[in-house]
């Protein structure tokens, strides 16, 4: 087996993973930097944000009310220091990525446009059509390209983070052309891994975003914060459940029940289509559980209405979700409304990092979607993630180009990898049992969407503990029908099965301990947010037994916890 | 999904295996729906049927650019792509071409990937202007020039269908037009540099139209070329054939290098009736410069107007105020020259009075419908196969003789793609009595350039084996057909290149429909 040694190794070429790439390369073109990404950078499921980046750039916002509408969108469950440095960082990214090319949407004098997004007091996203996340990737990806000192490695597949002495020495991956599994070294290690919730089965996700990072840090005694808080969108298109931006209400689409009536000012009457994502949801759960939802082929739905907005504007602030509207749902938004139902979206919760993007493992830096620092809380605003994912894409990449001037490598444990290349050469290519991948695959997304879904109870979650439990059994049974070496996508969907159902553990136990609702988290049992006992984070540490979970306080600066209406 | 299924259909699948080095096809069935996408329907018999079954994907909303497949020879994304639209009840799945496969319908993108390398993909500006933390002014009006070719994703499925990619040299429809996207931003203030890495290649193009044609996000490559092609024009740094072309176009209103009095050298044997004598007739028969100048195809020129006479159809030519339709002048990207042509063009059609104007070349036909200034004119044009199939439905003309011969007929790119015209010219050998029509494997809108397009039939310099003409001459061999027919008469020259290079004049002949019709008269 070859070892690839580098300074510094990014896991993931989404946003975060490429603008760690772009700071690191930029403080120091003597480094010798490597992205790892299991899909060539461009297929990451960043290309798929479609709403906007929010960045204080006007004179009627400030960083404190940027600060303090995350914060209360978080259900103030955010650590308020962390939320205080992000929002002060935001705009800086922005013409950053405006000077590499990025198309963002004008004014007519020239300006960066800025417009409305759920939870914000003031229109601060930042969008470029509504194919931000796309844009951001294209550009970000022509940047990052142009270093002569960062190697890519495409379709590699991360399978191992190696750690000793709480030390992160390196990681090993299958060269999925050749099959082959190589050891590689690093001074420090970036995880940029993103979402998992393909775990669901009604989810606005790309395929392959299946959580690997997170469950890797996991397994190698990093701490899983707050994996309880999934948010839910509220407008993912039936059936398939991609995504519709929160955009299309921010440029002022309506969301109507059976009866046409735009039923958010019974829940929001203030915000009403631009409350929080989590109050959305919720919402429209609520009416077709209560049967206002119309009724279609694929079951009950919500109906986002454009009509109003007009062709021109759709065609003009909207044409990509009209596009994959007419494509992929069969209706055209200018003519009729979009059928939605609330979908999995993003995971607040995620590897525990602080505000330098550091994990309680020396030499291990988590940015973007897989980590919690945390800005987001009990909920995240819209706009926040792609700001998120370049605000600390940037801080893990200057924090790991800074740091790893001292180090020096580290020897790579040889029985590690023997470990693993058997783990995955004999356990799970090997086995010739009777249980089939997609069929525990399948059976894990529909537990979770229908008990550890928007509404939740005791009951169900401790049912869902049983079943997945169960199906983790089941896997070590599974028989991988395709032996060959070449891209095995039978060995892949296996692996990051693996990692699901871990996750999936992880965020029912964290679900099930927490006795409150908060933010996205709702507890038909413990239906009130209650601070005097649960105002901390969750961490999960792992054991062979399952999640252990230990809490933390949440850092709280200048907002004490209020009421939370909209 | 819950919704009832509408029909079954097969799979029919490409496969590959590297252990091995086997190639074989797979055939499923699979159930379909509605809203089923083809990789629903991939993901069905893998979860379903073969597990082994190999194929990327990931946001399956058509903006990742992973999925991209062959489907009836045809490129497009899987995940954007409903099977219900497609209208058949089988389907043959191949990898996408130009690129090697590595498993099953998984193709290797580094060589895609690799010719971005070759240009700079983020703005050029002075370093100053860079550290300033304030965004680059940019209007709506400006954004609005480039925002259509930032939309591409880079799936890869232009370069799949382009013929001049068979070049390992040319930049690719994707990468070009990236590069020009770059030139349009306001921001940008790299061009001289940015025209550099496109001097060896950009008159690979032929705009065959493949890229615009197939592209799931509508990107309109081709023009995209086109219009960078005009900025390599003015810069000055161009190859000595393009100049030779368009000095040619300048001096004597024709690309062939000869003087115009000389246009009608071809009817000196044939009573042909020509403006300004003629004032008046049924039918502006418009020649076109190769058929006018060029030795080997005046026999097409003369076998148009020996048809037309037999027929006796009332004709005229323009003669010597006919000058070059300007549509490879265009495609080089001489907006100025073109104009000039189309000025003079359209004085002399409005000079003649006449019901309709009947061309030889689809050039000629393509730039007299959609380009501008000619298309402002709402001209009454046909292709010649258009006018002679309806000819032969209506009984006008039939081919008495019996030609025992295996032809396979090759869609002209400026007639096919371009302009959907597919039946006429079947129709036209279908009607002649002991033809048996073959269909190429890459046919109708999938059909693969000839490469003379956009002025490659006079700049080409590629090695043999990477030119159109030449893969498609093979492609033709392997049917073991007597001729190639083809309806213009720049595939007639490149074709008949390939043939002379491949040595097989021998075996098989280029022929223009009209040839092939005229013997059966």
């Amino acid at each position: 087996m070859e070892k690839y040694a580098h300074d510094i190794v990014i896991v993931g070429a989404g946003i975060a993973g490429l603008r760690a790439t772009i700071a690191a390369a930029e403080i120091n073109d003597k480094l010798d930097i490597a992205v790892i990404s299991k899909l060539h950078p461009l297929r990451s499921h960043s290309v798929c944000a479609q709403g906007g980046t929010a960045a204080v750039m006007g004179e009627k916002d400030s960083y404190d009310l940027h600060a303090f509408d995350t914060i209360k969108g978080a259900d103030y469950l955010a650590d308020q220091d962390a939320v205080e440095f992000f929002v002060k960082r935001a705009a800086r990214e922005i013409i950053l990525t405006e000077h590499w090319g990025l198309p963002w949407s004008r004014t007519e004098e020239g300006k960066l446009i800025q417009r409305p997004f759920g939870g914000h007091s003031v229109p601060r996203a930042c969008f470029a059509a509504d194919m931000t996340g796309f844009h951001e990737m294209h550009t970000l990806f022509g940047k990052a390209t142009s270093y002569r000192n960062v190697n890519f490695y495409d379709e590699w597949f991360v399978t191992s983070l190696i750690v000793e002495d709480n030390t992160a020495t390196g990681l090993t991956a299958i060269e999925l052309k050749t099959g082959d599994i190589h050891a590689f070294k690093a001074k420090a290690i970036v995880m940029a891994t993103g979402g998992h919730e393909r775990m669901y089965e009604f989810t606005t996700f790309s395929h392959t975003t299946t959580g690997d990072g997170m469950a890797m840090a996991y397994r190698a005694g990093a701490p899983l914060e707050d994996l309880e808080f999934v948010q839910f969108h509220p407008t993912g298109l039936v059936p398939q459940g991609v995504l519709i931006t929160e955009g299309a209400r921010g440029e002022g689409g309506y969301l109507l029940n059976a009866k046409g009536e735009r039923f958010m000012k019974r829940y929001a009457p203030e915000r009403m289509e631009l409350a929080p994502r989590d109050v959305i949801s919720r919402a429209e759960q609520t009416e077709i559980l209560e049967g206002r939802g119309l009724e279609g082929p694929y079951g009950p739905y919500i109906a986002l209405d454009l009509r109003h907005l007009g062709e021109e504007k759709i065609n003009e602030r909207l044409p990509l979700i009209r596009d994959v509207a007419i494509k992929l749902g069969g209706v055209d938004p200018v003519k009729e409304p979009i059928p939605i139902r609330p979908a999995a979206h993003y995971s607040m919760g995620g590897i525990k990092a602080n505000v330098k993007t550091e994990t309680p493992i020396a030499g291990l830096y988590a940015a973007g979607e897989c980590s919690c620092i945390s800005v987001h809380g009990a909920n995240r605003l819209g706009t926040n993630s792609t700001a998120e994912c370049l605000v600390f894409g940037a801080v893990a990449g200057e924090e790991a180009a800074k740091q790893v001037s001292s180090k020096s490598f580290k020897e790579f444990p040889i029985e590690k990898l023997a470990l693993e290349e058997k783990r995955i050469y004999d356990q799970i290519l090997g086995r010739e049992g009777d249980e089939r991948v997609p069929v525990l695959r399948d059976k894990m997304r529909r537990v979770m969407n229908d008990k550890v879904w928007i509404f939740r109870t005791g009951d169900q979650l401790q049912s869902a503990l049983k079943e997945i439990r169960e199906l983790k059994q089941r896997f070590a049974h599974i028989k991988v029908e395709d032996k060959s070496s070449t891209f095995n996508t039978g060995l892949t969907s296996a692996l990051q099965l693996d990692f699901m159902l871990d996750l999936a553990e992880v965020t029912i136990v964290s679900a099930l301990a927490r006795t409150e609702s908060r933010g996205a988290h709702s507890r038909r049992d413990h239906p009130k947010r209650d601070d005097e006992n649960w105002l901390k984070h969750t961490l999960a540490y792992y054991t062979k037994d399952g999640p252990r979970l230990e809490y933390i306080p949440v850092k709280i600066t200048k907002w004490p916890p209020a009421a939370r209406t909209y | 999904m819950s919704t009832k299924i509408e029909k079954i259909v097969e799979f029919k699948i490409h496969r590959y295996d590297p252990q091995n080095g086997k190639s074989y096809i797979s055939t499923y069935k699979v159930p379909i729906r509605k809203g089923t996408t083809l990789l629903d329907a991939f993901k069905y018999i893998k979860d379903k049927l073969d597990e082994t079954l190999t194929f990327r994907h990931s946001c399956r909303m058509g903006i990742c650019g992973s999925c991209g497949v062959n489907v009836n020879g045809e490129p497009m994304l899987a995940c954007y792509t409903q099977v219900l639209d497609l209208g058949v009840d089988s389907l043959e799945i191949a990898p996408l071409s130009n690129m090697p496969v590595i498993k099953d319908l998984v193709v290797d993108i580094e060589p895609f990937f690799d010719t971005f390398k070759k240009i700079k993909t983020f703005l050029i500006k002075p370093e100053s202007e860079l550290t300033k933390l304030v965004a680059f002014a940019q209007s709506p009006l400006d954004l609005k020039k480039y925002w259509d070719l930032t939309l591409c994703t880079k799936c890869s499925i232009c370069y799949s269908a382009c013929p001049a990619a068979i070049d390992e040299r040319f930049l690719g429809p994707s990468t070009l037009t990236a590069n020009y996207r770059f030139i349009l931003d306001s921001r940008d203030e790299g061009l001289e540099e940015r025209l550099k890495p496109t001097a060896d290649n950009i008159w690979l193009c032929t705009s065959c139209n493949s890229c615009t044609l197939f592209c799931p996000k509508l990107v309109d490559c081709s023009n995209a070329i086109v219009d960078e092609r005009g900025l390599v024009v003015e810069s000055g740094i161009i190859p000595r054939t393009v100049k030779d072309v368009l000095e040619s176009v300048f001096k004597y209103h024709n690309p062939m290098g000869t003087h115009q009095s000389k246009r009608m050298e071809w009817a000196k044997e044939l009573n042909v009736k020509t403006f300004p004598e003629v004032t008046r007739a049924d039918i502006l028969y418009f020649v076109c410069c190769s058929t006018a100048f060029d030795i080997r195809n005046q026999e097409i020129a003369k076998a148009m107007a020996e048809i037309f006479n037999r027929m006796d159809v009332n004709y005229a030519t323009l003669g010597m105020e006919e000058w070059c339709c300007g549509d490879h002048i265009l495609r080089m990207g001489e907006k100025g020259l073109f104009e000039e042509l189309a000025t003079h063009n359209i004085e002399m059609f409005k000079k003649i009075d006449v019901k309709k104007i009947v061309t030889l070349s689809p050039h000629c036909y393509n730039t007299f419908k959609n380009d501008k200034p000619y298309s402002d004119e709402s001209l009454n044009v046909q292709h010649y196969t258009q006018f002679l199939a309806e000819a032969i439905q209506a009984g006008k003309v039939k081919p008495s003789k019996t030609l025992k011969r295996r032809i396979a007929y090759h869609d002209p790119c400026f007639l096919g793609k371009r302009n959907e015209i597919y039946e006429e010219p079947r129709q036209i050998l279908q009607a002649i009595n002991g033809v048996e029509l073959v269909e190429m494997k890459r046919t109708k809108h999938s059909s693969f350039c000839c490469g003379g397009g956009a002025g490659r039939v006079w700049t080409e310099e590629a090695q043999p084996e990477k030119r159109p003409c030449v893969e498609r001459a093979k492609e033709a061999l392997e049917l073991g057909v007597d001729i190639i027919a083809v309806a213009c008469p720049f595939c007639v020259t490149t074709l008949e290149d390939a043939i002379k290079v491949l040595d097989v004049e021998n075996k098989i002949a280029v022929k223009e429909i009209l040839e092939v019709f005229r013997e059966a008269f």
